[in-house]
């Protein structure tokens, strides 16, 4: 399995000098399975880069939707083989009681927020709920949990050739809970992250920050780190960054999270803040040199 | 050990920083938590207990009616919500484990998601109490 970031910024697109090097574009990543079947985890505007990225070639893919926030599908509209009649899109996510995936997408996808009607789409794009059970895409096995987020949100794990990746980035699972303390099977998204090989988590406050936004679906640098310890993830992404954090402060809270790591027992270099078009393959060999 | 659903996770979150007792019961009817002031109305703390099957704890706590007489298990609040998947309300006698008696409004609301029940939550009001009993 390999995978490229190509959004890490959460809630809203940071592009300028003083984001350059983590990156502006919101939440993407391109994963591409052991028999090559591609996969997008969510569609923020990263994705318009990964649909530059591939060969105008029929294509047939899915994409993963943790939720429908803006910053998660932002760049659907924006996705060049969206508009390629060869290619086949599958885009699955959370279910709700007020409407369907596709009614949902549909929202932003129509006037006046758009040019062009989902229906319009050239593709051949089919919409599914994320069932409960675990599924199968080419030779990967796929998990959708529901996550403390707000609204319907899921975190998923993907299971392919012995390797497992675990990605949820809104995830505030310490709201109204002690994650250090609290029983395994009552941590959200425990059971996806459990032992997985490569973890990509929600980074997006640090802990000076985060009491101003309690309640808002997002973790703090301690609650992050916390929950990579208690799930025994083997490598952790610090994931979905504050539109706020520039490149210089992000290297601070970088720092910062490598030192409290290693204070809680982990191995140096196995938590790093995830850089905007960073590669990886699993299962990974060595531990990536520290954010600097 | 599988993993709670999110929306139990999140009952419990919210039980645990409210004052009201407050019970917490899966899809099955056993019951998974109830909150510190629910232990104080018990006289017995969840972390002492853990978890109990829908078929004992009724008894944990009587409950009784105005007569004195145990309520059957089908005809409780708690029940109603998780098998019937409607809130209930009833009010009855319990007793704590030092015999004091107790008399509550307990009113029950099941937690129905897209992928059908994943419980119940019980929210006892206690509007007396008889002291302790023999």
């Amino acid at each position: 399995m390999k995978l490229k970031l190509w959004g890490t910024r959460g809630s809203i697109p940071s592009p300028g000098p003083e984001t350059i090097r983590y990156g502006g574009n919101t939440s993407c990543v391109g994963v591409t399975l052991s028999d090559g079947s591609l996969l997008a985890l969510d569609a923020g505007t990263g994705i318009r880069s990964l649909g530059l990225a591939l060969a105008a070639e029929p294509t047939r893919l899915h994409i993963l939707l943790t939720h429908l926030h803006l910053d998660h599908i932002q760049g659907l509209v924006f996705f060049a083989p969206a508009f390629r009649t060869q290619t086949e899109i599958v885009i699955w996510g959370p279910s709700s009681p007020e409407a369907s995936l596709r009614d949902r997408i549909a929202r932003y996808i129509s006037a006046p927020l758009s040019p062009v009607e989902v229906r319009e789409l050239p593709c051949d794009v089919s919409f599914r709920h994320c069932p409960e059970s675990e599924w199968e895409i080419g030779p990967a096995r796929i998990r959708a949990a529901s996550v403390a987020h707000r609204g319907p949100t899921l975190g998923y794990r993907i299971d392919d050739a012995g390797c497992s990746l675990a990605y949820i980035p809104d995830h505030e699972p310490a709201l109204g809970a002690d994650i250090e303390t609290l029983e395994e099977d009552w941590i959200s998204g425990f059971a996806l992250a459990r032992d997985a090989s490569l973890l990509i988590h929600d980074g997006q406050y640090s802990d000076a920050e985060y009491p101003e936004h309690i309640g808002w679906g997002h973790s703090s640098l301690s609650h992050a780190l916390s929950f990579a310890r208690r799930t025994a993830a083997q490598r952790t992404i610090l994931f979905h960054h504050d539109p706020l954090h520039s490149d210089e402060r992000l290297d601070q809270l970088g720092e910062e999270a490598q030192e409290r790591w290693a204070a809680m027992g982990g191995a140096r270099g196995t938590v790093e803040l995830g850089f905007e078009g960073s590669e990886y393959e699993l299962p990974l060999r060595s531990p990536a040199p520290a954010a600097t | 050990m599988s993993q709670r659903p999110l929306e139990l996770i999140l009952a419990r979150n919210l039980m645990s920083a409210l004052s009201t007792p407050a019970f917490l019961v899966d899809e099955g009817g056993v019951l998974v938590f109830y909150n510190k002031a629910a232990g104080v109305l018990l006289g017995k703390r969840f972390e002492e207990l853990g978890t109990v099957g829908p078929d004992e704890w009724g008894s944990l706590f009587g409950p009784f009616d105005e007569r004195g007489e145990p309520i059957p298990y089908d005809k409780l609040p708690l029940v109603i919500a998780v098998r019937n998947g409607r809130p209930a309300h009833a009010d009855f006698e319990i007793r704590s484990a030092d015999g004091a008696r107790h008399t509550v409004e307990a009113s029950a609301f099941p937690i129905l998601t897209a992928h059908g029940s994943r419980g119940a939550i019980a929210i006892f009001w206690p509007t007396s109490s008889n002291g302790t009993g023999g």
